[in-house]
């Protein structure tokens, strides 16, 4: 195989590659759409590990993810900082899970945390109401609101304790076969 | 206006508008302290909490398990519970004393593992900077234990397993990182201790084996038939869309190993041997061929009458008669078994597993589509969600009000449509069955036909398509009058009439081509195969059509004649069915057109273009989004039963009592085609080695009491699995009982 290119070492793309779902085509790709995002501040040498991060707003205007209402929760997920400041680690992990080769598990842990808007480990009422909100965009009155998150929390809740914790959302999750079926990252 | 909820009146949560600004504004917690760059100001403590004065209620019981899974908490069922009220100078305090450790939140801790150190927290809350010292040691060792315990794990697995079990960490990339560092750091060092001449050389090869495997997999991805084209439409139109197209790709690998096996097996042995096809003087190629399939065709190995019945003589003694029955059999019994594994294996994951009781949870956290990227789909999915949410929260009130009068009208109307279907269904059976036999009235046995008398043959196959096209309009007609609870059960009574329709005209043509043209003609197979290439070819031509009517000229009326239309959309159901007619077509005319899965190919491939541009061009996103698992369920039980149990009975049936022609294919002179066996079993009890095939042959598969033993087996396993699912949903009943009793102590 021809390493003809000089943007990661060997040991570098074999890391990579062990810890992603991605081939060595892919992680070239996606390293090359991560650096068209901000081509002055992305180094074309990743040799000695240079440590930059995009800023959230570059983050968020790329086409696989400008309109997907959950953008902004997911980059905050797959951040270090939680801020949605993402660097290549963290922006190559985070089209790994979204990609079709991650399993439903990985999947669905994630996707818990992305709904979790207030990061306690648990989705209670405030967070769904909120994932609510990213849903229908301030068109269900407040009654309808209060019921349809109290009818998932009966639904879904299983160890009643009023929120739902990742058991219950995996509970849900195995029960569900379309979700994240056809979870699609180009790449 | 009362406030109720934890949510409260005025919500917040639900109003909080989407602006990069306000959202962060709330966002910031002391739990984002792992940003190096960003302050710890306590000045947002007081921010938040004016934010959101329910969320923070759920964050502060202790002795819950971790999300992660790899850790579990010492400190027990620590009962602590956090007042209600989060404001208390306690909590505060508390969060300034989480505020001044930095060190914790460094290195490896991500946000990731910042919720098991905030619970540890949680533990004390007093503020105290011995006791927080304490407690961040014991943390940051419990941490450190947990990985080992990890690291230990994943050393005694394989290199492959290995690889799959980091890959599978919910952890960030850094950690993934260091891990994998870890593990192969030990590995080496244990690697050197055995053999230190050879850890370079395992090492290396072990390195360049993985490259390797790597390699392919990037290589088998690139061969993927049109891998862009789904996503592409996955994106832009969802997923309900996308599986008509995935099922299109599947059909269409059965057509290329119905291909490869037949012209391999048949087609080639009889090319190699006598490569001068024997077509009398006076028939030559005339374009009208390519429709009608007769004429130069006919003597081609297009057909069964192609076909020579000896065995050929070249570096083998090749039998073609067993090459032929044992390569159709093959063919359609794995065929079989494919379909029932995977309507096996869809069914198990799309319908047992799924609860309709979670319906509204599902509802809100399960039915987004994430594979949409174009902005109108999203807009379109959220409006969709809306309604259906309002619809599933009104539905209890309309429940009430039907009264008897309107549902015996209800039910009139069904009963009524359903009479009507039938009979039309009937109706275009009985039709055909009519027009069969005049054609046949006026055609003759004996070759050349002339121009007029081959276009004749064409109205049969024109007279189908066109009743397959404009009944089913009249079917979605009747819907419109019908009231269905629910959408899934109107699109299953559409579904229903529609395949009762072609059920229908199959099945006539069927009778026709088993009773009526064997009397007919002295080489019957053939023109029973002339049929069905007439009927593939004709279907291909009013599929395009029906694009270009059904979805072109909808679009033209819908967006500029009569605009309260609308754009139309995409049937996925209708278009379904039709792949699966014509599928059914091919299953039915392997016997007698050996070649006619190579039609079937490229009328796929070239069907899957025409219907991504008529898609991408005219239609818009649904505006319902139906279950896609469950359709695709659907999808595949409809292709196997009543379909493919259909064709394969027809096959069977031609093989096994209707006598073959005599004068021409393969299996000429023959009393019934199964006798190919009988022969070839006769000849090989001269041979003593082959004395176990004989044996099977005559005390399996032609003895009764084989089958009935076997059928008397199959149904006791029956009843035992099902005493086990019923045994295992009450266990599932009792456990759920069992975590609601834990929680509640």
């Amino acid at each position: 195989m021809g390493n003809k290119q000089t943007i990661f070492t060997a040991q570098q793309l074999d890391a990579y590659q062990d810890c992603t779902y991605f081939t060595r085509k892919e992680i070239l790709r996606l390293f090359y759409r991560y650096r068209d995002l901000a081509p002055q501040l992305v180094p074309l040498d990743y040799t000695n590990h240079p440590d930059v991060k995009l800023p959230y707003e570059l983050i968020g205007s790329m086409p696989e993810l400008k309109d997907n209402p959950f953008r902004q929760r997911i980059a905050e997920v797959f951040s270090e900082d939680g801020q949605g400041n993402m660097t290549l680690n963290d922006f190559l992990d985070m089209f790994s899970v979204l990609s079709e080769m991650a399993p439903r598990d990985l999947k669905a842990y994630y996707a818990f945390k992305i709904y979790d808007f207030n990061d306690d480990d648990f989705i209670c009422k405030s967070d769904l109401e909120k994932t609510l909100n990213k849903l229908t965009r301030n068109e269900l009155t407040e009654d309808e609101v209060r019921m349809v998150c109290e009818k998932v929390i009966d639904e879904a809740d299983l160890d009643n304790d009023g929120r739902l914790s990742l058991e219950d959302f995996q509970h849900m999750i195995v029960r569900a076969p379309d979700f994240l079926r056809y979870r699609n990252s180009d790449t | 206006m009362t406030s109720s909820s934890s949510g409260g009146v005025f919500n917040p949560a639900y109003h909080d508008s989407e602006t990069l600004e306000v959202d962060r504004r709330d966002k910031r917690s002391w739990t984002h302290h792992t940003n190096p760059y960003a302050g710890e100001d306590p000045a947002w403590w007081a921010e938040r909490d004016d934010a959101e004065p329910g969320a923070s209620s759920g964050g502060w019981r202790g002795g819950e398990s971790f999300s992660m899974g790899l850790f579990s908490t010492s400190s027990g069922t620590n009962s602590w519970q956090h007042d209600a009220n989060p404001h208390t100078p306690d909590s505060s305090s508390h969060y300034r004393s989480a505020a001044g450790l930095p060190s914790l939140m460094t290195g490896g801790m991500t946000m990731r593992w910042r919720g098991m150190a905030m619970r540890g927290m949680s533990m004390f809350p007093n503020a105290d900077p011995t006791h927080a010292a304490l407690a961040e040691d014991a943390i940051r060792s419990e941490v450190e234990n947990e990985e080992q315990n990890l690291i230990k794990e994943l050393i005694a697995l394989s290199a492959g397993e290995q690889t799959r079990k980091i890959q599978e960490l919910p952890q960030s990339f850094g950690e993934k990182k260091n891990i994998r560092r870890q593990v192969m750091a030990f590995k080496s060092s244990t690697n050197s201790h055995h053999f230190l001449c050879c850890t370079d050389c395992c090492r290396n090869m072990s390195l360049s084996f993985r490259r390797c495997g790597n390699g392919i997999k990037s290589a088998r991805q690139t061969l993927k038939l049109w891998r862009g084209i789904m996503k592409e439409i996955g994106g832009r139109f969802g997923s309900s869309v996308l599986t008509y197209f995935l099922f299109l790709k599947w059909l269409l690998m059965f057509n290329i190993f119905s291909f490869l096996v037949n012209f391999g097996f048949i087609t080639i042995p009889l090319l190699v041997h006598d490569l001068s096809a024997n077509i009398p003087s006076n028939v030559s190629f005339r374009g009208l061929e390519l429709l009608t399939g007769a004429g130069y065709f006919n003597y081609t190995v297009m057909y069964y009458g192609g076909y020579s019945n000896e065995t050929l003589h070249g570096l083998v003694d090749y039998n073609m008669q067993l090459a032929y029955f044992f390569t159709i059999a093959v063919y359609m019994v794995l065929c079989g078994i494919v379909l029932i594994f995977s309507m096996a294996s869809s069914f198990k994951k799309n319908y047992v597993l799924s609860d309709p009781a979670s319906s509204r949870a599902w509802q809100l956290l399960c039915s987004w589509d994430f594979s949409l990227t174009n902005e109108r789909a999203v807009r379109q999915r959220k409006n969709n969600l809306r309604v259906q949410l309002k619809e599933s929260l009104s539905e209890r009130a309309e429940k009430e009000s039907i009264t008897l009068s309107k549902e015996l009208k209800q039910v009139g109307i069904h009963v009524g449509s359903w009479f009507l279907s039938t009979c039309l269904a009937v109706g275009c059976g009985a039709s055909i069955f009519y027009l069969c036999q005049y054609g046949e009235e006026q055609a003759m046995d004996t070759a050349p036909w002339s121009l007029l008398q081959e276009a004749e043959t064409l109205l049969v196959p024109f007279v189908v398509s066109l009743m397959n096209i404009v009944i089913p309009l009249f079917f979605s007609l009747f819907n419109k009058f019908e009231r269905y609870s629910t959408h899934r059960r109107q699109i299953y009574a559409l579904l229903i009439r529609n395949v009762l329709l072609r059920m229908s005209i199959l099945g006539v043509l069927c009778y026709h081509w088993m009773n009526v043209v064997p009397q007919k003609y002295s080489c019957w197979e053939p023109m029973v195969g002339q049929a069905l290439y007439r009927l593939v070819i004709i279907d291909f031509l009013f599929l395009m059509l029906g694009s270009f009517f059904g979805e072109f000229l909808s679009n033209v009326i819908g967006t500029k004649l009569q605009p309260r239309l609308g754009v139309p959309e995409f049937d996925v159901a209708r278009n379904v069915l039709e792949l699966v007619y014509a599928q059914t077509l091919a299953w039915i005319g392997i016997y007698f057109s050996p070649l006619l899965p190579a039609i079937q190919m490229l009328k796929f491939f070239i069907l899957f273009y025409i219907k991504k541009v008529s898609l991408t061009r005219n239609c818009q996103p649904p505006r319902r989004s139906g279950r896609a698992a469950q359709m695709q369920t659907i999808f595949i039980f409809l292709l196997f039963f009543p379909f493919f149990v259909g064709a394969l009975s027809i096959v069977a049936y031609t093989a096994w009592s209707l006598t073959p022609s005599e004068q021409c294919g393969p299996f000429q002179g023959l009393n019934n085609t199964f006798s190919v066996v009988s022969i070839w079993i006769h000849d090989l009890e001269a041979i003593p080695t082959s004395d176990w095939v004989v044996w099977i042959y005559q005390n399996v598969i032609r003895s009764e009491l084989f089958y009935f033993l076997l059928t008397l087996i199959i149904i006791a396993i029956i009843y035992i699995f099902w005493q086990l699912t019923q045994g295992r949903k009450e266990l599932i009943n009792l456990l759920r009982q069992r975590i609601i009793n834990v929680s509640l102590f």
